[in-house]
């Protein structure tokens, strides 16, 4: 070759390489520019993978709110619940004054109040249906009550008052407490188990998408094969479609999830106030957005590239 | 020094037709070679094989000394950008416009947009399709599209240019101005191969000429030769 028909090696590079992170930026710009033509070039079809991608992280996310509120709701309900001490019967009020005193100085009760005899009967006539009976006894059968609220963990408290001299009984319903643990957890993990299958669905729905879009595109992409478009080039556009639909899914599913936070806040806080305790149902918050955003972009992205990374596995078969 | 070397290629298709027997020849850097021979010769196999499309069953094809049997994953692409190729369908996307087919080379590069715009145009005026830059494929003729497809292959500025047939559905007139584009390129320092069956074309053209015939190299006619 002459040196006057000899191209510089440097505008040869410049010519078939780009200039790196420049030309990089500029594929990526030519990518999610082409990405959201592919976008409006079908947008009924569009849309509706994006709502099917909403709905699949909706679902996980409502259930995770309605796990998060009823783990705080059940927090609160176990804060105030309390622990009541009987006395035995042969304690008087002195004795009663005297174990308050005593425990009202401990760092784990937060208050302690005294219910006498009387109170307790009178307290009993009003909730029972049994005041006509209760005339018929000799006298009050009923001990001296210290109502104690633990400034902490309850369960130990009870397990050291019980030990206190003078206490006939400890009132502590453990097993409940228990029982409120172990479907939290079984919630939670059926959240996981929830969050897995429709995150599953998901990539299928994107990746069904990405597969239908390369289908239909099957010449053009043969074409820019032939022309010297590498696999990222192909895959770019459609990872960037990918993630458009997951994020819009994700932004969905956020205001799906506003939407019913706000029809269920009013029934709930006067669910709440029934159970004596008041309640503002807690939103995502800027982490949970965060992480909703996340999730939906993360879903496109891997849907797409799993089916384009199918498909052009098997379509350079001269390539590799 | 040879661009473009091919030693002992054979290629058979499944079924076992012989598309290619025993082919050798090389190509100087910045020369005009026609090939050609009757339909079915092997002159569109020779070209799959030289843009990567198809492989040979045997034998060596090599470009800058390069065998191209050791091209494979990513280097396929950054190879193919180094082509320039003319299909005898043009294979324009319908629904691009011109401007984008032809720039599509140029952003497969990364060249920066900036660059892109003024070199499109330059070389649509070159195929006189200056004044259709948004015309979609479908609105334009055979012929405009078959320059389109030419102004395609060479706006890259490629190292090799592989037409095939690039003249097949013009007329002779427009068929002597796209030979006169591809005369031009071996001063620009593209080598130029090209597949074509029209004889009075090549005669016309005088440049050394290639023969297949049943997928055999039967004759290699220097330019002169043709002149005589």
């Amino acid at each position: 070759m002459s040196a006057t028909r000899q191209r510089p090696a440097a505008e040869r590079r410049r010519i078939y390489a780009g200039s790196g992170t420049a030309a990089w930026g500029r594929g990526h710009a030519r990518a999610f520019a082409f990405a959201l033509a592919r976008w409006r070039a079908a947008p009924l079809a569009s849309a509706a993978t994006t709502a099917v991608l909403g709905l699949a992280l909706l679902l996980p996310l409502l259930f995770g709110l309605a796990l998060a509120n009823a783990t705080r709701l059940a927090g609160t309900l176990e804060a105030s619940r309390e622990i009541s001490l009987f006395l035995a019967m042969d304690r008087d009020g002195s004795d009663a004054e005297a174990l308050a005193l005593r425990l009202r100085a401990r760092p784990d009760v937060a208050a302690v109040a005294l219910r006498s005899p009387e109170q307790g009967l009178a307290e009993f006539r009003r909730m029972s249906d049994l005041a006509d009976s209760l005339d018929l006894l000799d006298g009050n059968p009923l001990p001296w009550v210290l109502v104690v609220t633990p400034d902490g963990e309850p369960a130990p408290l009870a397990r050291a008052l019980a030990a206190e001299p003078g206490i006939e009984t400890v009132q502590y319903d453990a097993a409940w407490r228990a029982r409120l643990d172990a479907w939290l957890d079984l919630a939670r993990r059926v959240l996981w188990l929830l969050a897995a299958l429709l995150a599953a669905g998901a990539l299928l729905v994107v990746g069904n998408t990405v597969r239908l879009d390369l289908g239909g595109r099957r010449e053009e992409i043969a074409l820019l094969q032939l022309l010297g478009a590498e696999d990222a080039d192909i895959r770019r556009p459609l990872l960037w479609l990918g993630l458009l639909h997951g994020l819009g899914g994700a932004v969905l599913a956020l205001a799906g999830a506003a939407l019913a936070a706000l029809l269920l806040a009013a029934p709930l806080a006067a669910l709440a106030a029934s159970y004596g305790g008041g309640l503002a149902l807690q939103g995502p918050g800027a982490g949970g957005i965060g992480a909703t955003l996340a999730a939906g972009a993360a879903l496109g992205w891997l849907g797409a590239r799993v089916a384009a990374g199918h498909y052009l596995r098997t379509s350079r078969p001269a390539d590799r | 020094m040879a661009l473009l070397r091919l030693e002992g290629v054979c290629k058979a298709y499944p079924g076992g037709q012989a598309a290619l027997v025993d082919v050798g020849f090389s190509v100087a850097a910045g020369e005009l070679v026609f090939l050609t021979g009757h339909s079915g010769a092997g002159k569109s196999t020779l070209l799959k094989l030289l843009h990567l499309a198809e492989r040979p069953d045997r034998g060596a094809v090599l470009v800058e000394e390069r065998n191209l049997a050791a091209v494979r994953g990513r280097d396929v692409a950054r190879y193919r950008r180094r082509l320039g190729v003319v299909f005898q369908d043009h294979r324009l996307l319908p629904d691009w416009s011109l401007h984008d087919n032809v720039a599509l080379p140029l952003r497969l590069a990364g060249i920066a947009e900036a660059e892109v715009g003024p070199r499109v145009r330059e070389v649509l005026a070159r195929v006189g399709l200056g004044d259709r830059l948004a015309a979609r494929p479908p609105q334009l003729s055979t012929g405009e599209q078959q320059r389109a497809g030419i102004a395609r292959a060479v706006v890259g500025r490629p190292l090799l240019l592989l037409a095939d047939e690039p003249t097949g559905n013009l007329d002779p007139q427009l068929a002597a101005e796209i030979m006169g584009l591809f005369l031009e390129l071996p001063e620009r320092g593209t080598t130029v191969l090209v597949a074509s069956h029209d004889l009075a074309l090549i005669k016309r053209t005088r440049r050394r000429t290639l023969v297949l015939h049943a997928g055999r190299l039967v004759d290699d006619i220097a330019a002169a030769d043709l002149a005589a």
